[in-house]
C-alpha cells in the first residue's frame, strides 16, 4: 500500500473521518457550491460566514454545480473563496473546474459527506466509470469492460481517479505470460 | 562547487545619481546562456581594499532573456563598514569596475520566476528592486501578456525610468512616496482579475507593506511572490562551537558558522551567503544546543526537525546549562 499522503488524492477524498474543512476568513467574497444531502456542511458556513459577502448555489448535480461556480468565477477579483459540499466525486469533479478555472489549492475547501463514490477513467478506452469502489480495487470499465485497478491517483483537471487493466500481463486466452526477455516466444516458437 | 563563468565589463552606466548599471559580456563576444525573467547573477567580490573576506553578491538581470549578448545589472551603492555602513562592500566593489574589466559569476538562477499559469501579473517595485521587474515585464510584453507594473522610487533615483515607459507605457504607473502606494494599492488590489499573480521586490520593509495589504484583501499567498533581497543586517550573535569531522572549532560573535567552517579549510557549498538561496544547508546532529534560524530559506517545518541549518547566517543559541554547540556533518 502507498503512503496516501505521498499520492494526488487528498484526504478528503477518501478518508470518511476527515473533518469538514472551515472557511478561510480572510477571504473577502465567497461561493458555496452545495451538492444534494450536503446541505448540513453547507449551513455550518453559512453560520460562520454570517454578514460576510457570500453566494450559495444549491446545485442537483455536477453539470450543475460547475455551471454556477464557473459564472461566479468569471467575474471575481482576488480575494474570492470557493466551499464545496458533497460527495468526495462531486467535490473532485468541482475542484477540477475550480482549478480550470485558475483557483489555487489555497483558494478552495471541502466538504465532504461520502467517499464511497469515485470517478475512474480507463486509460484504455477514454470513457469514465463512476462506482462504489475502493482506491486499488478493481472495477469494470462500463466503456470497454476491461478490469481496471483503481490507482491511488486523481486527475486535478478531471477529479477522476486513473484506471488500468488489472491483469494486463495475462494473455486474453489465459496462457502464461511471456517473460521479460523473449524466451517464452522461442520456446513457442519451437512448440510449432 | 558551483561553477563560474568568466565575464568582461562591455559598458558602464551611471546617469543615476548611486546606481550604476553594467553590461557584461562573453569575453569572446559570443551569445550568453538564456535565463528565465527574474534570473539573478552571484558575483565574486574578491577580499582585500577594506573587504576582510570574499563575498558572493546577488544581482537581477535586467535585460533581455532570451539569447543575450550581454548580462547586465544595476546596483545600488550601499555604504560598507569602511564608511560606517553596515554593507559588505561588494556594491562599492562593482561601483569602481571599469570596462573591460573581467570578473567572474554563476551563470543565471532563477527563484523569482512568472508564474505560468497567471492570466495576469502585478508587478510592484521600489527602488533598486525594480530591477527583477523589468525583466518580467520585458518578457510579458514581448509574448503579449497581461501585466502591469507600479514602480515606487524617490524623485530623481529610479533607475530604468524611461526604459519602463517605453517598454510598458501606460501599463506602467510611477509613484513618488508611501503615501500614494498605500492609495494605489488598495485599490488596486481589491480589483484584480481572479487569474492574477503579484509579484513584489524592493526593501524589506516596502515588501512587508504590500504583503500585509495583499493579505488583508484577501490574497492567498500562493498568488503572492516575494524577492528578498538588501536582507537587513543582523546582530552578530553570541558564541558558540561547532564540532565537525572530530574537530571543535569556534564561532566567534560576528563570525558566521559558514565563515569559520571555510576558515578552517572546509569545502561548503554557498552562494548568496545572507539566507536567502539554501545553498549552504548542513546537517545538524544530535546533541546539538537549541537553533537560531536566521535564514528565509527554511520552512518550519523543517526548522522543526532540527536536524539542519543555513551555515551563513543561522547559529546557536544556548541551551538551559548556558552551553552553545553545534554538532554539524558537511
Amino acid at each position: 500500500m502507498v503512503s496516501m499522503s505521498q499520492t494526488s488524492v487528498p484526504r478528503w477524498a477518501w478518508d470518511a473521518s476527515a473533518p469538514a474543512a472551515e472557511p478561510d476568513l480572510r477571504g473577502r467574497v465567497f461561493t458555496l457550491v452545495v451538492l444534494p444531502g450536503a446541505g448540513d456542511v453547507a449551513d455550518r458556513w453559512s453560520t460562520a460566514l454570517a454578514g460576510r459577502d457570500v453566494r450559495r448555489h444549491e446545485c442537483g448535480d455536477v453539470d450543475a454545480a460547475v455551471a454556477a461556480l464557473r459564472a461566479d468565477l468569471a467575474v471575481a477579483r482576488v480575494g474570492h473563496r470557493v466551499l464545496v459540499a458533497g460527495t468526495a466525486r462531486e467535490c473532485l469533479a468541482v475542484r477540477a473546474a475550480g482549478v480550470r478555472a485558475g483557483l489555487g489549492d489555497d483558494e478552495m475547501a471541502f466538504g465532504v459527506v461520502d467517499t464511497a463514490e469515485r470517478a475512474v477513467w480507463c486509460v484504455h478506452c477514454d470513457a469514465t466509470t463512476h462506482a462504489a469502489v475502493e482506491l486499488e480495487a478493481v472495477v469494470p470499465c462500463t466503456g470497454c469492460g476491461r478490469r481496471l485497478l483503481v490507482y491511488p491517483h486523481v486527475s486535478r483537471l478531471t477529479g477522476a481517479h486513473l484506471g488500468f487493466m488489472v491483469d494486463a500481463e495475462t494473455p486474453a486466452d489465459g496462457s502464461a505470460a511471456r517473460p521479460a526477455d523473449g524466451s517464452a516466444a522461442r520456446s513457442e516458437g519451437e512448440a510449432a | 562547487m558551483n561553477a563560474r563563468i568568466e565575464l568582461v565589463v562591455a559598458t558602464v552606466d551611471d546617469a543615476v545619481p548611486g546606481i550604476r548599471s553594467l553590461a557584461l559580456a562573453h569575453p569572446d563576444g559570443d551569445r550568453l546562456p538564456s535565463f528565465t525573467p527574474g534570473s539573478h547573477l552571484v558575483l565574486d567580490v574578491p577580499a582585500g581594499e577594506g573587504r576582510p573576506r570574499r563575498a558572493a553578491n546577488a544581482y537581477s538581470l535586467t535585460g533581455e532573456s532570451s539569447d543575450p549578448r550581454h548580462y547586465t545589472i544595476s546596483v545600488l551603492r550601499c555604504a560598507p563598514a569602511a564608511e560606517g555602513g553596515s554593507a559588505c562592500g561588494g556594491s562599492a566593489w562593482v561601483h569602481g569596475l571599469t570596462v573591460g574589466d573581467r570578473v567572474t559569476a554563476t551563470p543565471p538562477r532563477s527563484a523569482f520566476a512568472p508564474i505560468h499559469l497567471a492570466t495576469r501579473h502585478l508587478l510592484v517595485g521600489a527602488g533598486i528592486g525594480i530591477t527583477p521587474l523589468l525583466s518580467h515585464l520585458r518578457s510579458h510584453v514581448r509574448w503579449g501578456r497581461d501585466a502591469e507594473l507600479v514602480y515606487l522610487f524617490r524623485d530623481g533615483h529610479g533607475a530604468h525610468v524611461d526604459e519602463l515607459k517605453e517598454l510598458g507605457g501606460d501599463r506602467v504607473t510611477f509613484l513618488a512616496d508611501r503615501a500614494g502606494l498605500a492609495e494605489d494599492l488598495a485599490v488596486r488590489l481589491a480589483d484584480q482579475p481572479l487569474g492574477t499573480h503579484l509579484y513584489t521586490c524592493g526593501p524589506a520593509g516596502f515588501m512587508d507593506a504590500v504583503v500585509d495589504l495583499a493579505t488583508e484583501l484577501g490574497w492567498p499567498s500562493s498568488r503572492v511572490h516575494l524577492e528578498p533581497f538588501g536582507v537587513a543586517a543582523l546582530d552578530p550573535g553570541d558564541p558558540f562551537t561547532v564540532g565537525v569531522a572530530g574537530q571543535v572549532l569556534e564561532v566567534p560573535s560576528g563570525t558566521s558558522l559558514l565563515e569559520a567552517l571555510e576558515d578552517a579549510g572546509h569545502v561548503v557549498p554557498n552562494l548568496c551567503r545572507q539566507g536567502v538561496c539554501g545553498e549552504c544547508r548542513v546537517d545538524v546532529a544530535p546533541g546539538s544546543s537549541p537553533v537560531l534560524h536566521r535564514d528565509l530559506f527554511l520552512d518550519e517545518e523543517t526548522r522543526g526537525a532540527g536536524d539542519c541549518l543555513m551555515a551563513c547566517v543561522s547559529r546557536a543559541v544556548p541551551a538551559a546549562d548556558g552551553r552553545a554547540h553545534l554538532e554539524v556533518t558537511l
